[in-house]
């Protein structure tokens, strides 16, 4: 078709005249106007038309600029920002930390004597508690009866103790209860003795056994048998006296033994270990013959006077063996002497100087090193004494510590030999007993929460994000979804009204009562019920922002498609598409070329207005940590990560801009639609 | 009438039923939701018979989820139907029971705020159209722009930050103080009361900006209308052109979308109720979306479905009974 353009027509006139005018010689200098001259009358396209009347009004210029401001703010800026959204901003910085940790050593550590520990595990487990029980009992023996043999545990030193490992062998019972004599077999005809063999009773049992079970009296003993398995039974006695195992004892064990039994769990006769092992109201009684010594156990820890020197357990153990002797030990090839003083002990090298020392009160880092000096820890050691003498719990140390530098390693001399200086030091007893040591130490961490300065604008926040490009960052997804999400309603929205409007009748009838169901559909719920989901799939967050779009344009393209169809039913009765009938263009173009394009003004309109919208869903949704997630930047999301009571009430910083920035996108939105629609139409509702 | 208003109820109730499905295929499609929460811990526990597996299996025969979509739905309309909700699985009482402990406080919040929003909207909108393009008119247009363009939350944020945490006047969140249980019965109601007013604030500056340009515009119209002009011509004082003339026929359209916006009052504020951890029904359906709760949630979206519907249709009969030039058909 071709276009009608007033003004050139009007031009084209003008010239034609002017020529005429030429032709006819200038012989009148008057210019007659007529009353459709260009210069009298001029005529705007209606695009110009709306822009006249769009740029008139103030307030929708103003958005305008807003809205411009905010994209090439959102859009541009993060080009010329140096840092990124996701970019995580560390610092050196002083925190107060936990130094070291102080006790006084309770639990007594085991190194191995014997090349091969052949000691049983429960035993060995349960040595801690029975050396506390022979420091409670003040014994310097204590025997133990383990599953395959005997130990003994004895005081070597003060606060050593060696365990080593024998036999167990079986002595006798006393006490009441009843004794396993043996099992008699039917077969054989004969018993088979557990306990010490009685004569005569093997005749006694065949002539008396027989059923399920009974008792018989054989020298006045009354002995009681069951059936078992395989036509045997076992006979059982009650005890009476001392009934012995193996070999028989003398009178004088058994008087030992009676005074013992109830009092202590052995004792010694003629030079040999005995155990009395309570089992209900029976006693056995075990010879333990333990002479292989397996453990020597300590409570000591040992502190090297330079720091950071390993020790072997060996060496541990020939020290503490020494301990007990006469001191003087060797280990690979050196010579040592070990002495006790004032309750510690102290290793000399052959020169005579120290060298280690087994003190019981450990100090080592708070991650369990130990690699503190030995002047520091005895340091430390006094002040707890000077601490613990006047009932206080807590102390200031002032000690030099290596001194460290602004990233955090530690400073040295040029000969590599570390500075010091003082530091103060807190020292605080726990309610466990052990004492911790506090200081502050220079550490590479997070930039949380750095107020606004040179280099971060508007400071960081929780996660050690600059603020500043988060937001710029977060403009681009919250501004991208308001138009992904209108465009998609003005897609779908556009079609089924287009469509409904067109043709009426049950079309009409089916996508309005679709539309009436979409119009119902509460979309905030769906929308936090759709997130909730999203989140129990541990979504990928990318695929969440598109999902949350789809849903987001498919919840509301309803008012859309009521729109357009409302003005198509009007537009459809108007002599322009009754004539574009009557040519025979084509239903599509009809409806999408005739009909749509003069929808285009309220689509327009309700687009800009609808982005306002949409943006504050999307910023309410992740708020509430339910639309898009963590690392990506939203306008919502910033403010979501100060949201907590304190952060709010110390970073208002970071979520009054943020929150002014949605507000203003909005508003500007909004001032822009409500020109547009004045512009459009001027005598339309505001 | 009665037959169109019966006519409409009809579709309501069609429009329902589709409604209610669409938002049961999304419940019912909910990964993660209770009953797997519930079959996991049920089959982790100590001395546990069953699998995994078998605990979903018979925990979904016992909620009645292994029916399928269209049969579950039916299931569930069918005891919907006959006022059998179910329990709640997040609150672990009776739906109906959550919701009558929690609508009322819903209800107070919404009607209060409802309330103050036609106190102060009305007015000033009334006052903004009688002075257009004047100062009254320009703060009014703005402010009504600002309070539309706001997040919900972030009004929140600012309040709680300026009343509660710099002069510390209300409480951040909750419905009680500490000395709750220490209070006589009208201090009880009063401390409530306390806890109830930065949340109605909340509600009053969103949704009085859309009041305040509805009733602005409407008047505008109004006051154009010929029979304005003709009032003044015959010399009628204009206090009472503008309360009697204009006033009157600008409360048709006023009237109509307040009626119609009525049931939405129980319905609660979603993101406000959560924000200050109202227990209203808005709060507690925000929990159990959270948390999968099918049959709350099928309830609570049942329920603010109807009301909108009603809502839609309280506004169109109240349209007919305001304006007698309306006929409806």
């Amino acid at each position: 078709m071709a276009t009608y353009d007033l003004n050139e027509e009007l031009k084209r006139r003008e010239a034609a005249l002017a020529a005429k005018k030429a032709e006819e010689g200038q012989e009148s200098g008057e210019k007659e106007v007529a009353l459709d001259d260009v210069s009298r009358v001029k005529v705007l396209s209606p695009g110009r038309q709306v822009f006249k009347r769009f740029i008139r009004n103030r307030l929708a210029v103003f958005g305008s600029i807003l809205l411009i401001s905010m994209f090439v703010f959102s859009f541009l800026g993060p080009l010329f920002y140096p840092y990124g959204q996701k970019q995580i901003f560390y610092t050196y910085d002083k925190q107060n930390v936990n130094y070291a940790l102080a006790k006084q050593n309770t639990a007594f550590n085991g190194y191995d004597i014997a090349d091969e520990v052949t000691a049983e595990r429960p035993v060995v487990n349960s040595m801690n508690s029975n050396i506390k029980k022979m420091i409670a009992e003040g014994l310097d023996t204590l025997l133990v009866l383990g599953e395959n043999g005997g130990y003994r545990i004895r005081r070597y030193g003060e606060d050593v103790y060696i365990l080593s490992s024998g036999e167990a062998v079986p002595v006798c019972s006393t006490g009441s209860g009843t004794v396993v004599v043996g099992t008699y077999s039917q077969i054989t005809k004969s018993i088979e003795y557990q306990a010490a063999a009685v004569e005569g009773l093997d005749e006694a049992a065949q002539e008396n056994i027989s059923g399920k079970s009974g008792s018989f009296t054989y020298n006045g003993v009354e002995y009681s048998f069951t059936r078992g398995a395989a036509k045997s039974y076992e006979i059982t006695s009650e005890l009476s006296g001392v009934s012995y195992t193996g070999k028989v004892m003398d009178k004088g064990f058994e008087q030992v033994l009676e005074d013992a039994v109830g009092n202590s769990a052995s004792f010694e006769y003629d030079g040999a270990d005995y155990l009395i092992n309570r089992q209900g109201q029976r006693y056995d009684v075990y010879e333990i013959i333990a002479d292989k010594d397996e453990k020597i156990y300590t409570c000591y820890t040992l502190d090297t006077r330079e720091s950071g020197q390993k020790v072997s357990n060996e060496f541990r153990v020939a020290a503490l063996l020494a301990s007990g002797e006469d001191g003087k030990f060797s280990y690979e090839g050196k010579n040592y002497t070990i002495a006790g003083e004032e309750g510690v002990l102290e290793i000399y090298d052959a020169d005579g100087s120290a060298y280690a020392e087994f003190t019981p009160f450990a100090v080592r880092r708070y991650t369990g090193e130990d690699t503190m000096e030995y002047n520091l820890k005895k340091a430390i050691s006094a002040k707890i004494e000077e601490m613990q003498e006047n009932g206080v719990k807590s102390g200031i140390l002032v000690h030099e510590l290596p001194q460290q530098n602004e990233d955090g390693s530690y400073t040295r001399n040029e000969d590599g030999s570390l500075v010091y200086n003082e530091t103060e030091m807190k020292i605080t007893q726990r309610d466990t007993g052990e004492y911790v040591i506090n200081c502050d130490q220079i550490n590479y961490i997070i930039d949380m929460f750095s107020s606004p300065s040179s280099k971060h604008i508007l400071g960081t926040d929780g996660d050690g994000f600059d603020v500043m490009a988060r937001i710029m960052y977060g403009g681009r997804i919250s501004l991208m979804v308001g138009f992904v999400v209108v465009f998609l309603e003005l897609f779908i929205g556009v079609i089924m009204g287009g469509l409904a409007g067109f043709y009426g009748g049950w079309v009409d009838m089916l996508i309005m009562r679709l539309v009436d169901i979409f119009y119902c559909l509460p979309s905030m719920p769906i929308m936090i019920i759709l997130g909730a989901m999203m989140d129990a799939m541990r979504m990928d967050t990318y695929i969440r922002l598109m999902i949350m779009m789809a849903a987001l344009g498919i919840m509301g393209w309803a008012g859309v498609a009521r729109l357009v169809r409302g003005q198509i039913l009007s537009l459809r009765e108007q002599e322009f598409m009754v004539a574009a009938e009557a040519t025979g263009i084509r239903v599509k173009d009809r409806i999408f070329r005739h009909l749509v394009p003069n929808v285009m003004p309220q689509l327009i309109v309700t687009a800009t207005m609808g982005m306002g919208g949409v943006i504050l869903t999307e910023s309410t949704l992740s708020f509430l940590g339910l639309g898009v997630k963590h690392p990506l930047a939203t306008w919502g999301t910033i403010i979501n990560s100060v949201s907590s009571a304190s952060a709010m009430a110390h970073y208002a910083h970071i979520w009054i801009p943020v929150g002014l920035l949605i507000c203003v996108t909005v508003i500007a939105f909004n001032f822009v639609g409500d020109g547009l629609r004045d512009a459009y139409d001027p005598k339309s509702k505001g | 009438m009665l037959k169109y208003v019966l006519k409409r109820i009809l579709y309501s109730i069609l429009i329902l039923f589709f409604v209610m499905f669409i938002i049961y295929v999304l419940m019912y499609n909910m990964p993660m939701g209770y009953i797997e929460t519930k079959a996991r811990e049920l089959a982790s526990r100590p001395g546990a018979t069953k699998s995994y597996a078998e605990w979903l299996a018979d925990l979904n025969a016992q909620y009645g989820m292994d029916k399928g979509v269209v049969l579950g739905y039916l299931t569930w309309l069918k005891s919907a139907l006959v006022g059998n909700w179910g329990d709640s699985w997040a609150w672990t009482i009776p739906v109906t029971e959550e919701f009558h402990n929690t609508v009322w406080f819903s209800f107070i919040l919404g009607f209060v705020s409802f309330i103050f929003e036609i106190i102060i909207a009305i007015p000033l909108g009334i006052t903004a159209a009688k002075k257009q393009y004047s100062f009254t008119d320009y703060f009014t247009t703005v402010v009504s722009m600002v309070c539309i363009s706001m997040p919900t939350f972030f009004i929140a944020t600012i309040l709680k930050y300026v009343f509660s945490v710099k002069l510390g006047w209300f409480d951040l969140s909750g419905m009680q103080g500490r000395d709750y249980m220490k209070l006589s019965e009208f201090g009880k109601f009063l401390d409530v009361a306390k806890h109830f007013v930065l949340p109605s604030i909340t509600i009053i500056i969103i949704s009085i900006g859309g009041l305040m340009r509805y009733t602005r515009t409407n008047m505008l119209e109004v006051l154009n209308a010929d029979y304005i002009r003709t009032a003044r011509a015959k010399g009628v004082p204009e206090k009472k052109v503008i309360n009697y003339h204009a006033f009157r026929n600008t409360l048709i359209p006023l009237v109509t979308t307040l009626g119609g916006s009525l049931p939405g009052l129980f319905s609660g504020a979603l993101i406000t109720e959560t924000l200050f951890s109202i227990r209203g029904i808005g709060y507690a359906s925000y929990t159990s979306m959270t948390q999968a709760d099918i049959p709350f949630i099928m309830f609570y979206l049942a329920f603010i479905s109807i009301l909108t519907l009603l809502g839609n249709l309280i506004s169109d009969l109240l349209y007919a009974v305001v304006d007698p030039r309306v006929r409806l058909s």
